[in-house]
């Protein structure tokens, strides 16, 4: 695979005042195209601030973040924004069309974009989130995850280079965030573009390419899923959380059963059961 | 204080052309001093439930039992003042409701409306303060400076300061992170124990429900689905998954081994720990045959 990168951030440290303390401290990495990348860390590690960053919502007092090569300023912003897409926490708060197509159309009118592409284009967003049976529903009569599903679809709408989902599943129950996260995958699948999810929800994070995970406005760790969760005591010392197969394969590691690697899901952990079982 | 539901049916609007029954001839018993997980999806019937606790709502039909307060539609107690004194309910992002200048008046604010006497206010603010893990130096400060986490513990200190008997909690943890999670369940769990309290949680996860309840509900379009100890209740995977509901981790990881291994280890509630002791000795039987 030949990677270019897409997001950089060169040691990056951002305050919301004089006196404030630093909420990101000389953070420096890089997201590539066609990546997903999990961040991952406690409320108040800078995670949503990075977000910010990245489509000029803030911009920083030290070092410098650069989109395609572009830097991020009060002169490209707009430029920028039409490549970073992004999804919040509250599916409440980013409704403005009064039906799910107005909604979808919305980004793209103040993109002037003409009539016959926007019609199309709203067609294939809400197909890919599995929504086009609800093109005349007014928003409020969805369902928290279907709100969210929109959401997805009207930033797909402008074909943005990077999708941020911003703790976009929090306010979601199980059955919703399950909804949104395999309406993301199977949209990766046919589209090209970056995904960041910013979240706390551990199988969100197993399915990414690879994490960076935030502390104190730092940078902590930047890793592979299987390689993070290895480090289960330093998560845990930072406030994260740790899935259950990763604590069970510590059990069964500390009762000598040599598994062959850290597993990141059910089968996976079975399967090397399975093997060991064989060969005695 | 004992709870009991005996064929409780609310209708929103009836007679009307928006008429909805939230909840149908639900009947169910909550043990005094009992901690009991009540779960279901989004539109099950929860929300509607937990306002029967402190008669914010009254039954269409039937009849609800909070200690010696009956609650149904001939029979509806004019002062519900008492009642909800002793039910005290957590809403879900509690911290929106938060109002007054200072952490401290806020706190104040239940209390002082439940006439408790001035001089043991004071009293009831360091305790519940202390509760819910908040420092004395923020007691004088806007609740609105307060980051997210300290701003739900203020708002939950102001519902304990009544100091209820029964403690209603609607999805608690919702927005917090992990850490942040498991400190203010561990809290709850704490002050159930500690001051003999009956908690009745409204949750999303079966972890926690798992992990605190003694008991479970589970709710399916108003009516109740199944109930009984979380470890009989979170066996039964297709009546779970039925009404679109998960079993724990642990119960789907070692339904699968036992599939896998032609074993038959029951979920007793064991941790982790014990758990891979259990698959140890199956594998270490293995090396005896």
């Amino acid at each position: 695979m030949e990677n270019k990168p897409l997001i950089q951030f060169k040691n990056v440290s951002f305050r919301y005042n004089d006196k404030a303390p630093w909420v990101l401290d000389n953070v420096s990495f890089t997201i590539e195209e066609d990546e997903w990348v999990a961040i991952i860390g406690h409320n108040g590690s800078g995670k949503s601030t990075i977000a910010k960053l990245i489509n000029g919502l803030l911009f920083p007092q030290k070092g410098e973040i650069l989109i395609s090569g572009k830097k991020v300023d009060e002169e490209s912003v707009w430029e920028i924004r039409k490549e970073v897409g992004m999804v919040f926490q509250n599916p409440d708060n980013q409704f403005v069309g009064a039906t799910v197509q107005d909604d979808v159309a919305f980004g793209m009118e103040n993109r002037g974009i003409p009539r016959e592409e926007m019609i199309k284009r709203i067609d294939e967003t809400l197909k890919a989130v599995g929504m086009s049976d609800y093109r005349l529903t007014e928003p409020h009569r969805l369902s928290g995850g279907q709100k969210q599903r929109v959401a997805i679809a009207s930033v797909l709408a402008i074909s943005p280079k990077v999708l941020i989902l911003d703790e976009a599943t929090a306010m979601l129950d199980p059955n919703g965030r399950k909804e949104i996260m395999q309406t993301v995958s199977s949209i990766l699948d046919e589209r090209n573009f970056a995904l960041i999810t910013i979240t706390h929800d551990l199988e969100e994070i197993v399915q990414a390419d690879r994490v960076i995970v935030m502390n104190n406005g730092q940078v902590w760790d930047e890793a592979k899923p299987r390689d993070i969760f290895t480090k289960k005591e330093a998560l845990r010392e930072i406030g994260l959380d740790v899935p259950f197969v990763a604590i069970l394969a510590d059990e069964l590691k500390q009762y000598g059963i040599p598994l062959p690697k850290e597993p990141l899901n059910h089968g996976e952990l079975l399967e090397d059961l399975w093997t060991l079982h064989l060969r005695t | 204080m004992d709870i009991t539901f005996k064929n409780v049916t609310y209708t929103y609007q009836p007679n009307t052309p928006f008429e909805h029954t939230a909840l149908e001839n639900m009947s169910f018993h909550v043990k005094s001093g009992s901690f009991v997980a009540i779960i279901g999806h989004t539109g099950s019937g929860k929300s509607t439930l937990l306002s029967h606790l402190n008669g914010l709502q009254v039954p269409t039909e039937g009849e609800v039992t909070i200690g010696d307060y009956r609650l149904s539609r001939e029979h509806k107690p004019s002062d519900l003042k008492e009642l909800r004194s002793k039910v005290g309910v957590v809403f879900q992002y509690p911290e929106h409701q938060l109002f007054e200048e200072t952490v401290e008046k806020d706190i104040a604010f239940g209390p002082e409306n439940f006439g408790v006497p001035e001089s043991d206010i004071k009293k009831r603010i360091e305790k519940a303060s202390r509760a819910v893990g908040l420092s004395p130096e923020l007691l004088k400060r806007s609740p609105f400076e307060l980051s997210g986490g300290q701003m739900r513990r203020v708002a939950i200190a102001g519902v304990l300061a009544v100091s209820p008997e029964v403690l209603v909690l609607d999805e608690p943890t919702a927005g917090l992170d992990p850490r942040g999670q498991k400190e203010m369940m561990d809290m709850f769990y704490q002050l159930h124990r500690e001051e003999g309290l009956t908690t009745v949680l409204v949750t999303h996860s079966m972890e926690d429900a798992l992990k605190y309840a003694d008991y479970v509900i589970i709710l399916n379009k108003g009516a109740k689905y199944m109930e009984g100890r979380p470890e009989e209740v979170f066996t039964q995977k297709e009546a779970l998954q039925k009404v679109q509901l998960d079993v724990p981790e642990i119960v789907q990881f070692l339904t699968a081994f036992n599939q896998k291994f032609h074993t038959s280890i029951p979920f007793q509630k064991q941790s982790e720990k014990e758990l891979a002791r259990s698959i140890q000795q199956v594998l270490k039987g293995d090396e005896e045959k």
